[in-house]
């Protein structure tokens, strides 16, 4: 693994480089023990050490003001012992596995890990002790991703065998809790064989806590013509920080379809980042942001491609209302070996208030010259005529709004498998705007 | 088919011949008596020299900008020639017969022709040589009417208290390292005021010439629109072919005040280096609009062919309500050309309107970036935006990117952003081809195709020099 120096980090050289210094320093001491990893842990810990966190200057940083988090001190998060009544809301009929984390820590109590299907292991470190699959898929050293691989407390191994398709969706619970402002790094990791096939919920909710930083990731490796379907829902309590990065490799003629929600974090930041390592496969990514009151949701999607004929689209939707800010980056790179790429990706933002803010711009770099690709963005408040259509049929003024950003939100939520999920969400997108 | 194609792109640069012609040139290098030295020489009033060492002093501070996605190796300010004219008599020519006959020459050869007989009737043309302006045509026409055209040395001298009201109120000195640069160092420009009420009678021209091997070109264009008033302003630009790279850092202002209309076109083709990326101009502009004015309008079109490297993003400020901003572009990069171009639309005021058309060629090994912003103010009510980028990538190792940069902070605003890349279609060359089209015509038909809508916003006699610009500057690439 190459690392490269950022020399800002090595020798800051303003003050303000120095406090980030002694914050990263801070964040890292918030650490909990760890048997085992040793070798994986401290390389990260280097390069989180080299790299340095960003401020606003970094260009991947430029939107997203970080101060907030960088003035909050966090202390390291203890295993705490819920009951199954506390997480009675997030617990989903139809998908009867499911792997429950409190504040990082595997909590096997609120877990169902019996009765599984066949093809589907699902472990955690207790079980396996030496992942070889950790910490290999791209964009490691990105500096919260290598602070997440320097501190996370276990992780959710899941591994479908060759040839098995799950057909029950699998239920990845991350909880927070607690009243003291703690730093939890969940992690996650799916290996899907050569020709499988399954559908993840991954889902980060708060029980009880307020302010607290999770700084997750999650990686997926998707071997030949393996599909998976993975649905992410950002739950967090509004006053939290959140910092996740969903890191995927494809390998060739494999599917991979994400849906992403954002919904809470006073500042959220996702980093899916997709690499299909040969050619052939297929990639869709689609995501909706609400941010509401003064939140900060960022989303900066990576997508990679190195072999030919490859097909991807991509559709990301911000809703923005009060004084908040939604801040979407969307790149493609298309080098020369990936001819015959067909890419398409469209940004829409619906701003509902006059002081919100979007900020957007979709990025496509390309080298190859036998290949499609394609990107719009549209900006824009509800649409009056649309409105008055349907005033002109005998709804009020505010239904008629409601019924649109329903339809607006709807063409993404619709996605997720579990119809009783899908009206919760919906519900708590429409009961934020109102 | 790929010979064909690759011959079609690489025509040999006609306009690379150097005038030999005896010239004053300064020392290279750059320091404050460099500046003192210029602002002497072309005997300019004290604010002028404040204006220039505020701005050294600025530069001074800044470092070179490292965000376009442009690669060069280092430039070297100190080993620059700042100043470069031909030697002349100390007065001003007060008519085209004083001109040194090798300049006319020069400029005949470039298809600009100055003297009396020759010169394009409808369009007046002021031609930039390294560091001066050597002739103005029209002058007495355009001054019948009120309309003021001449080099911006001449409009220190005659117009100071115009050119002190509008000098980088547009651009400001500290705006950007290479604009800071041009305001400490600048040699000549054009200079048009157009009063109020009046329609320009004629299309107006500058045309610069880069000829001394290791000069830099640092000119800077002032045009100022009073109300109601209507100008349409055309630059062109070549240079003789030299190994090493030169430096061209231009400014170019435009004021627009209420109802005034004004249309900027440019067709840039600098020496773009040889095939093996040897040579060729550094082009590190600035170019911004400011419609100061209600219901002002302006509207930059640009064709670029030319330059090792560009760097360039011709911008419109919509302060005055209802303004209407418009950018119409065609970037062509072969060989190892690299292009960073693109717009900055400003939304300040109520109602403004912009709309971008970009095309895009890269063929051979070059780089062909779109960067482009759009800024909805928390003003900017009912401000609409329409942006277009297509890309046409020509042979494998060509590489398009798009960055565009959307913010916005009002919600009665619309912003909406297409962009595109393909290639030429193996289906679409056969069916010319059964048609009995060749592929060396067909892939130019295609490619004015691609490029109609911008040729159309051109002045007509250069539209069509366009179309046979772009078509001779892909010669043998495609295919």
């Amino acid at each position: 693994m190459t690392v490269e120096v950022n020399p800002e980090a090595i020798a800051p050289s303003s003050s303000a480089a120095q406090d980030r210094q002694a914050y990263l320093a801070h964040l890292l001491v918030q650490r909990p023990s760890m048997n085992g990893l040793d070798e994986v842990r401290d390389r990260a810990l280097s390069i989180a050490q080299e790299r340095g966190l960003p401020s606003h200057r970094d260009e991947d940083w430029r939107f997203t003001d970080l101060s907030a988090l960088y003035q909050t001190s966090f202390t390291a998060p203890t295993s705490t012992a819920l009951a199954l009544q506390d997480i009675d809301a997030f617990i989903l009929a139809e998908a009867p596995v499911r792997l429950v984390f409190v504040n990082g820590f595997f909590a096997p109590d609120l877990s169902a890990t019996d009765n599984l299907p066949a093809g589907l292991s699902v472990s955690t470190l207790a079980d396996v002790g030496n992942l070889v699959e950790l910490g290999q898929q791209p964009g490691m050293t990105e500096v919260f991703t290598a602070l997440n691989t320097a501190s996370f407390a276990d992780v959710a191994l899941l591994r479908i065998a060759k040839n098995q398709v799950i057909e029950a969706p699998i239920h990845l619970l991350f909880l927070t809790t607690g009243d003291t402002p703690i730093i939890t790094s969940p992690r996650g990791l799916v290996v899907a064989e050569a020709n499988s096939a399954a559908t993840l919920i991954e889902e980060y909710v708060a029980v009880k806590a307020d302010s607290y930083f999770t700084n997750a990731v999650t990686e997926v490796c998707l071997g030949q013509n393996a599909q998976l379907h993975h649905h992410r829902i950002q739950r967090e309590a509004k006053t939290a920080f959140h910092i996740g990065k969903t890191a995927v490799s494809q390998d060739r003629d494999s599917r991979y379809a994400l849906t992403s929600l954002s919904l809470g974090g006073q500042m959220s930041r996702h980093n899916p980042m997709v690499v299909p390592t040969a050619g052939q496969t297929d990639t869709t990514l689609n995501g909706l942001t609400l941010a509401v009151d003064k939140q900060v949701a960022d989303t900066h999607s990576d997508l990679s491609f190195t072999g030919p004929h490859c097909t991807a689209q991509q559709l990301h939707k911000c809703i923005v209302d009060d004084r908040a800010r939604a801040v979407f980056n969307g790149k493609i790179f298309v080098p020369k070996l990936a001819q015959q790429t067909n890419a398409s990706q469209l940004s829409r933002n619906l701003l509902l208030s006059t002081k919100a803010r979007v900020d957007t711009k979709p990025q496509l770099e390309i080298i190859a010259d036998d290949v499609k690709c394609a990107h719009g963005a549209t900006v824009s408040q509800l649409d009056d005529e649309e409105v008055f259509y349907l005033q002109s049929r005998g709804l009020d003024h505010n239904s008629a709004c409601d019924l649109l950003v329903e339809g607006f939100a709807s063409e993404i939520i619709d996605q997720l498998p579990i119809a009783e999920q899908r009206q919760t969400l919906l519900n708590a997108v429409l009961s934020q705007i109102r | 088919m790929t010979a064909t194609v690759e011959n079609l792109v690489n025509q040999p640069y006609k306009y690379g011949f150097v005038t030999d012609i005896e010239v004053e040139t300064i020392p290279r290098g750059l320091s404050e008596d460099v500046v003192r030295l210029i602002s002497a020489k072309k005997n300019e009033p004290q604010f002028m020299l404040d204006f220039r060492l505020k701005a050294y002093h600025q530069w001074l501070k800044m470092s070179e900008p490292n965000w376009p996605h442009v690669h060069y190796p280092p430039i070297d300010y100190q080993d620059i020639t700042y100043y470069s004219a031909p030697k002349a008599p100390e007065e001003k020519k007060q008519s085209l017969d004083e001109v040194d006959p090798v300049l006319l020459e020069t400029f005949d050869k470039l298809g600009i022709p100055l003297s009396e007989q020759k010169r394009l009737s409808n369009v007046a043309v002021d031609a930039v040589f390294d560091s001066v302006s050597v002739a103005t045509t029209f002058r007495e026409d355009l001054a019948k009417e009120g309309v003021i055209f001449c080099s911006i040395s001449e409009a220190l001298h005659d117009y100071p208290e115009l050119v002190e009201k509008y000098l980088g109120s547009v651009v400001p000195i500290n705006d950007n390292f290479f604009s800071a640069l041009n305001s400490a160092v600048f040699s000549d420009g054009s200079f048009v005021f157009i009063p109020k009420g009046v329609k320009c009678p004629m299309e107006l021209s500058t045309y610069f010439r880069i000829n001394t091997e290791g000069a830099g070109q640092f000119e800077r264009t002032l045009i100022i629109a009073e109300e109601g008033s209507q100008v349409s302003y055309l630059e062109g630009c070549t240079a003789p072919m030299f190994d090493t790279n030169q430096l061209h850092a231009a400014v170019v202002e435009l004021v627009a005040l209420d109802d005034a209309d004004i249309k900027y076109s440019t067709v840039q083709n600098w020496f773009a280096g040889d095939e093996n990326g040897k040579g060729g101009i550094y082009n590190f502009v600035t170019k911004r609009g400011l419609c100061a004015g209600k219901n002002s309008k302006i509207s930059w079109t640009q064709v670029e062919t030319g330059s090792a490297i560009t760097w360039k993003y011709p911008s419109c400020v919509l302060v005055g309500d209802n303004s209407v901003g418009e950018f119409y572009s065609v970037a062509l990069t072969n060989n190892l050309q690299q292009a960073d171009t693109g717009t900055k639309m400003v939304h300040v005021g109520k109602n403004t309107r912009s709309t971008i058309i970009s095309k895009g060629i890269s063929a051979g090994r070059s780089q062909n970036s779109y960067r482009g912003l759009v800024r909805m103010g928390p003003k900017a009510d009912g401000s609409r935006n329409y942006s277009q980028c297509d890309s046409m990538l020509i042979g494998s190792d060509a590489e398009a990117n798009t960055f565009p940069y959307i913010q916005v902070q009002n919600n009665s605003t619309k912003v909406e952003h297409e962009a595109s890349t393909s290639k030429i279609g193996e289906d679409q060359l056969f069916y010319f081809a059964q048609r009995g089209i060749s592929t060396e015509d067909a892939v130019s038909m295609m490619i004015s195709g691609f490029c109609k809508d911008v040729f159309n916003q051109l002045p007509m006699e250069f539209a069509v020099e366009a179309d046979r610009l772009l078509s001779l500057k892909l010669e043998g690439s495609v295919g």
